[in-house]
């Protein structure tokens, strides 16, 4: 709020004031001046005429050496009061005749040494004024007429004026005051209604108000008149700002979240109808950090303890937990809130919504559940595939067993290694192929090179380069035919995939997987640079019976050597790329050198 | 149906190579077909005879369903491949053609397709162990080409049977 200190009105009363002081005193001062000069010349004048007439009167007593004669013309001077001393000297300046007002001594005054030799001399000095007239008789000077009087006359006529003046001075002052008063009024008044009004304006925030119109068009006017639009147009966009907040709150209302606000210190201020409704709470439960209540309060030092994060890094806060229903149900909610920054990056609020996520969860777990079934459907058609061909050849051998008797143990042969092709089958989908009945001390690098001795064909065919780089120390508790299977199986897939001239490095080394603790084992990388696996097959790729090689591939080699490995306590890991003129694939297989349990 | 011409310098299906088959070709076991002792009918009998080709990767089973078929007098021939089905067919067209589906490099239906153009009064009929190849064979008979499929394994009666139908139709 602005504080008027010094009132406008003031300032111009004073001004006024001033200006009409300084105009009379300046007046005044000449009105002095010319009434002093004035004052003085007929001073002069009126004591010169006296000095004559007394000259006049003088002649005879002077020559026939009369002096009360003289003293008689002299006295004749008693009717001016402001005349001090008057007397007559002899030509040669000695005292003649004299008068003296009644309050000055009677004592003679000696000449002033300017009366001697000129006609009239006259001077003000020490106050007084002095004047001298030469008496002359027939060409022949016969005595000299001195007068002095005081200027108290002068100083009175001062004093007088003074009181006027300042008689003059006040009365003028109150008439000047009583004029700006009334004259101000119109140029003060409006600026200081506008000035009360923008007051008002920015302590009530009430933008309804006006300020009153001056009716001028000066600048007062001009400014009052913008001042008034400048309000509308506040209001107006007031209005507008509401209007935006109704529909954002309509919105807010009309979506099927549940959504609220956020002060940057992580009270709540707002939450939508949606919220109140599901809760079944009030706004006066809910404001700040009443929103703990509907928590699950084994799920709340979690939640509290992320929001405290958001709070403090502005980082999007996202999580899902159950939120207490009115019926006191708790349903999952995906719960989103975002950070609202002003133009300086500042954090103003917060702005959070929960999507009730229960169904589609309920939805997703329906679907994974499908998903095994179809999987498990896909491994049935799969194994019936792979059974009815051979099933298919027994049926036939049998009826040409019949048929033919003579050839019969042809047949059954054939039939014989059917069926057993179909127990293979089936031991490898349905149920695991025992190795051997214990573990054994192996050397993974012995069995590699083994392994690798196998493919040594097929290797040279596709004239791929072999790369082994095998650590010392490698030998580990494990079921040889089972760890032969594995390596076999992974050199077979890295050959499948590998271009002509190729290369494959096998690398074989000691290390430890930090898995499930600090953990000694062995690793084994097959790196092929071959086509690499896109990431949509990546998913799929340790499913039983999916293949990318339809017509050679049974596509249970990599679902077997997972599960190898993870009965060695293993962990096997694909890392592809296919990224063009770069594709290689890597896979990882650690194996600890602890004996798995059986 | 008619037997193809005999001016046709391929017609003689004798003349025709066989590809190696490695189960039932032991020295043991000879064709039926040459000798009058056994009660088959002889190379003059075999002209009217029925020609079929079998085909199917799983050779074992090409080859005894040839056997099967043999015993009950017709003229058999077992093919592992797609491409040595087709050649003998453009070379001497059979009457009957019995294909596995999923093979590879080209499917039943695909090799039921190409037969059909190039000898047209030859029958067509498919077999397959993977319920999948239903989508491929009703694919097919939307774009026109229709073709009876037999579900693996079939008894041997049951194909027998099939393929009498067939030609009792014609």
């Amino acid at each position: 709020m602005i504080r008027v200190r010094d009132s406008l009105s003031r300032k111009l009363t004073i001004m006024n004031l001033m200006v009409s002081g300084v105009a009379l005193v300046l007046a005044s001062l000449a009105f002095f001046a010319y009434d002093l000069i004035t004052f003085r010349n007929n001073l002069r004048t009126s004591t010169s005429i006296q000095a004559q007439i007394i000259g006049e009167n003088s002649i005879s007593p002077l020559i026939f050496n009369d002096p009360d004669s003289a003293q008689k013309t002299l006295s004749a001077l008693h009717t001016s009061p402001h005349i001090v001393y008057g007397a007559i000297y002899t030509a040669n300046g000695t005292f003649f005749a004299g008068y003296w007002r009644q309050d000055q001594p009677k004592h003679p005054y000696a000449l002033p040494a300017q009366a001697l030799g000129s006609q009239e001399s006259s001077r003000f000095a020490k106050g007084q004024f002095e004047h001298t007239h030469a008496i002359y008789f027939q060409g022949k000077l016969v005595g000299i007429v001195y007068i002095r009087s005081d200027l108290s006359a002068l100083h009175d006529r001062l004093r007088s004026y003074g009181i006027i003046l300042i008689l003059i001075l006040s009365a003028s002052l109150l008439a000047a005051l009583a004029v700006s008063r009334v004259s101000q009024r119109r140029v003060s008044q409006p600026i200081l209604r506008l000035a009360e009004t923008a007051q008002q304006v920015s302590r009530e925030k009430d933008f309804n108000l006006r300020a009153p119109e001056a009716g001028d068009s000066d600048e007062v006017g001009a400014l009052v008149q913008s001042f008034n639009e400048m309000l509308l147009e506040i209001q107006k966009r007031d209005s507008e700002l509401q209007e935006r907040e109704q529909q954002f709150r309509t919105l807010a209302d009309s979506i099927p979240q549940m959504a609220w606000m956020a002060e940057p210190s992580g009270d709540l201020f707002w939450y939508n109808h949606r919220w109140f409704e599901y809760t079944g709470t009030t706004p006066e439960q809910m404001k700040g950090w009443g929103w703990q209540t509907v928590q699950d309060p084994e799920r709340l030092p979690q939640v509290l303890a992320q929001w405290r994060i958001s709070l403090a890094t502005g980082e999007p806060f996202q999580m899902v937990f159950p939120l207490r229903a009115g019926d006191g149900s708790y349903r999952d909610f995906l719960t989103l809130a975002l950070p609202v920054r002003d133009a300086r990056g500042e954090i103003v609020r917060w702005f959070g919504t929960n999507t009730d996520i229960t169904e589609q969860r309920r939805a997703e777990e329906a679907l994974r559940r499908t998903e095994k079934l179809a999987a498990t459907g896909r491994l049935a058609a799969s194994i019936a595939h792979e059974i009815n061909n051979p099933l298919e050849a027994v049926t036939n051998l049998v009826y040409l067993a019949k048929k033919q008797p003579h050839n019969l143990e042809k047949f059954l042969q054939l039939a014989e290694h059917e069926l057993d092709r179909i127990a293979q089958i089936t031991r490898n989908t349905l149920g695991f192929y025992r190795d051997s009945a214990s573990s054994a001390a192996v050397d993974v690098s012995e069995v590699l090179q083994e392994v690798a001795r196998l493919y040594e064909r097929k290797l040279q065919f596709k004239r791929v380069t072999l790369a082994p780089e095998y650590g010392s120390d490698l030998t580990i508790l494990a079921y040889p035919g089972e760890l032969r299977q594995i390596f076999a199986n992974l050199i077979a897939n890295a050959i499948e995939a590998l271009p002509d001239r190729g290369c494959l490095r096998i690398r074989a080394s000691k290390t430890r997987s930090w898995r499930n603790g600090p953990q000694p084992g062995v690793r084994v990388t097959f790196l092929d640079n071959g086509s690499g696996i896109p990431p949509e097959i990546r998913k799929r790729i340790f499913e039983p019976f999916f293949t990318t090689k339809k017509d050679v591939g049974t596509g249970l080699g990599l679902w077997l050597t997972a599960n190898l490995v993870e009965k060695h306590k293993g962990l096997l890991s694909i890392r592809s790329s296919i990224r063009p003129e770069r594709t290689w694939t890597a896979v990882s297989v650690f194996l600890p050198f602890q004996p798995p349990e059986q | 149906m008619q037997p193809t011409p005999a001016t046709h310098p391929m017609n003689d299906w004798q003349a025709v190579s066989v590809p190696q088959l490695p189960f039932l070709g032991s020295p043991k076991w000879q064709p039926h077909f040459s000798s009058k002792e056994d009660g088959r009918p002889d190379r003059e009998e075999m002209k009217d005879r029925r020609k079929i080709i079998v085909i199917d990767d799983e050779i074992l089973i090409a080859e005894t369903v040839v056997e099967i078929l043999k015993e009950e007098g017709f003229h058999a021939i077992a093919i592992s491949s797609a491409d040595d089905a087709i050649e003998m067919a453009r070379t001497a067209p059979p009457d009957l053609v019995l294909s596995d589906v999923v093979m590879p490099g080209m499917t039943g239906v695909e090799i039921g397709i190409r037969i059909r153009e190039i000898a047209p009064q030859c029958k067509v009929i498919l077999f397959s162990g993977q319920a999948a190849t239903m989508d491929l064979v009703e694919k097919a008979r939307r774009q026109g080409h229709k073709f009876e499929i037999l579900a693996k394994p079939i008894r041997p009666e049951a194909l027998i049977g099939v393929v009498r139908r067939q030609f009792s139709q014609a």
